[in-house]
């Protein structure tokens, strides 16, 4: 004799097992058929592609042909099992021959003669019980089970048995499915998420690059000095670096574009004023101050790029805090921001432009320092200097020595 | 009582098919390969034949064609899976008399198959 319990439990634990529902419904089959000595033992599964019930697999002595078969999910013997709304199905747990042949004798109604259709095709499938598998409400397959060898009926213990087993084979199905759903979901979800991600950068460095060219341009506008940003990035990493400043990963990335973009603002600013060989109006030079908030308004769409706008939105602050726009001091401006103001006055004044001459090396030097502490950060000017005199001292002396060099008494523009 | 021949290499086809329409009245015989098909055809003289098309050996269509060159009164219905529709327009170029393809639907099997064979005897 069969345990069922222990059966069952046997079961359970391979469900676990089985990637693929239909070797576990194949091992449910031959269970059957073999343990409980069947005629055979088959299984209908639904074939949610083709919207129809097909057998996966049959077992014992009188098998069905699996490939001959199929079963509409509108043939009486599946809408048997179907509830219709107004009461609990007779047939919700099990479809029984023996059950339904007291009907096909006894009635002549509608509902005897589509009982005479369920009866007729269980014994084309040679059925003696048909056990639906439930997944709520949705009927996923039927085991369809021949008679016992020995001729006895079906005790209710196995009828239980029957259909705790194709309820939890139900479950695994459906478990399967929706494992293998889900896998496929969020695989398409990770695809789009990284194509989302791909664009997203492309967008932004292909803005970055335009913003790139605009500060170019912009310097071009200014001051028509050639190699300017170019020069100001080189010095500006060098005193970072001689700060000893992290530059790993994007921050030095980050460092570059403030070097860069600082004056991207400038774009906004008439050319009367920017390109103005005298001293600036205070009306004239409030409209210049305005170049910052503007270099903010084009960059804030790069949000890739957050700590590059706020280099830009601090580059004119001053140490002792009477800079602007917002009259940050000390460490509330961010080192970036200060190391951009120094190097960025450092070229501006030993460069020639159109309306001056560079000044000496000395004397620009000579203005850091004697701004360090006011304008500029103590430690930066310090660093700045250090660096410049390990680096690119020479060459810079070489470079300024050979342009004519006119020693100025004004202060230079450090715009 | 209308003679039938199923011809399938799938014995539970055979036995399943034999089975079935026994109890509808036919006079069921099976062959599971094209060569005993046609001794079968030869000895028993069936009215109908039901033709599985892919089988090792002798497949479907080379015993339709002997069949319909020695007797041709005999009918014949191909049996064939969906996947191998293509085989079916020269069965019927041949000489087949009708098809029905698997699956069948357990419907249609109860239905109306008897009657195609019918029909076509």
């Amino acid at each position: 004799m069969i345990n069922y319990p222990e059966a069952l439990k046997n079961a359970a634990k391979s469900m676990v097992r089985f990637k693929n529902p239909d070797n576990l419904l194949r091992m449910i089959v031959r269970f059957i058929a073999k343990e409980i000595g069947l005629t055979h033992a088959s299984i209908l599964v639904f074939d949610t592609v083709r919207q129809r019930y097909t057998f996966i697999d049959s077992r014992g002595e009188s098998k069905l042909p699996v490939h001959l078969i199929r079963i509409d999910s509108d043939h009486p013997l599946i809408l048997s099992f179907m509830g219709k709304g107004k009461k609990p199905h007779l047939y919700k747990d099990a479809l029984l021959l023996s059950h339904l042949e007291k009907f096909v004798e006894s009635k002549e109604s509608s509902r005897g003669i589509k009982i005479k259709k369920v009866f007729d095709s269980m014994k084309s499938i040679k059925a003696s019980v048909c056990v639906p598998s439930f997944y709520q409400g949705e009927l996923l397959g039927v085991l369809i089970l021949g008679e016992k060898k020995d001729r006895d009926d079906f005790t209710h213990e196995e009828l239980s048995f029957f259909h705790t087993l194709a309820s939890d084979a139900a479950m695994t199905i459906k478990n399967t499915e929706f494992q293998s759903q889900l896998i496929d979901r969020n695989r398409q979800l990770e695809e789009k998420l990284a194509e989302i991600k791909r664009l997203r950068k492309k967008e932004q460095e292909t803005y970055f690059q335009i913003m790139l060219s605009l500060a170019r341009e912009v310097r071009e506008k200014d001051d028509s000095t050639f190699g300017h940003l170019e020069a100001v990035e080189k010095l500006g990493l060098m005193t970072a670096e001689e700060l000893g400043i992290d530059l790993s990963g994007k921050k030095r990335d980050i460092l570059i574009a403030g070097l860069r973009l600082h004056d991207v603002g400038k774009i906004g600013i008439p050319d009367s004023i920017l390109k103005k060989e005298d001293k600036l109006t205070p009306e004239e030079w409030l409209i210049m101050k305005q170049h910052v908030d503007k270099g903010v308004k084009i960059l804030e769409p790069l949000t890739d790029f957050k700590d590059v706008v706020e280099i830009v939105r601090c580059h004119h602050e001053f140490y002792n805090g009477k800079g602007y726009p917002r009259g940050l001091k000390g460490s509330e401006i961010p080192i970036e921001s200060s190391i951009v103001s120094v190097v960025d006055a450092f070229h501006a004044m030993i460069s020639t432009r159109c309306y001056k001459k560079g000044f000496s090396l000395e004397y620009a030097l000579g203005e850091l320092n004697a701004n360090s502490g006011e304008q500029f950060h103590p430690k930066v000017v310090e660093a700045f200097i250090s660096a410049l005199k390990k680096n690119m001292y020479g060459y810079y002396k070489s470079r300024i020595s050979e342009e004519r060099q006119i020693q100025h008494e004004e202060k230079p523009n450090t715009i | 009582m209308l003679k039938l021949l199923v011809v399938d290499d799938e014995e539970e086809i055979c036995d399943f098919l034999r089975i079935f329409f026994e109890e509808r009245n036919f006079k069921v015989s099976t062959a599971l390969s094209g060569e005993e098909a046609l001794r079968k055809v030869e000895v028993e003289q069936p009215d109908v034949c039901l033709l599985d098309i892919k089988m090792p050996g002798l497949d479907g269509i080379q015993v339709l064609k002997e069949v319909k060159r020695r007797y041709p009164k005999i009918k014949v219905i191909m049996v064939t899976a969906i996947e191998t529709t293509e085989k079916i327009e020269e069965a019927v170029r041949i000489g087949a008399d009708n098809y029905i393809t698997k699956p069948l639907s357990l419907e249609y099997l109860e239905k109306d198959v008897h009657q195609k064979i019918s029909d076509v005897a």
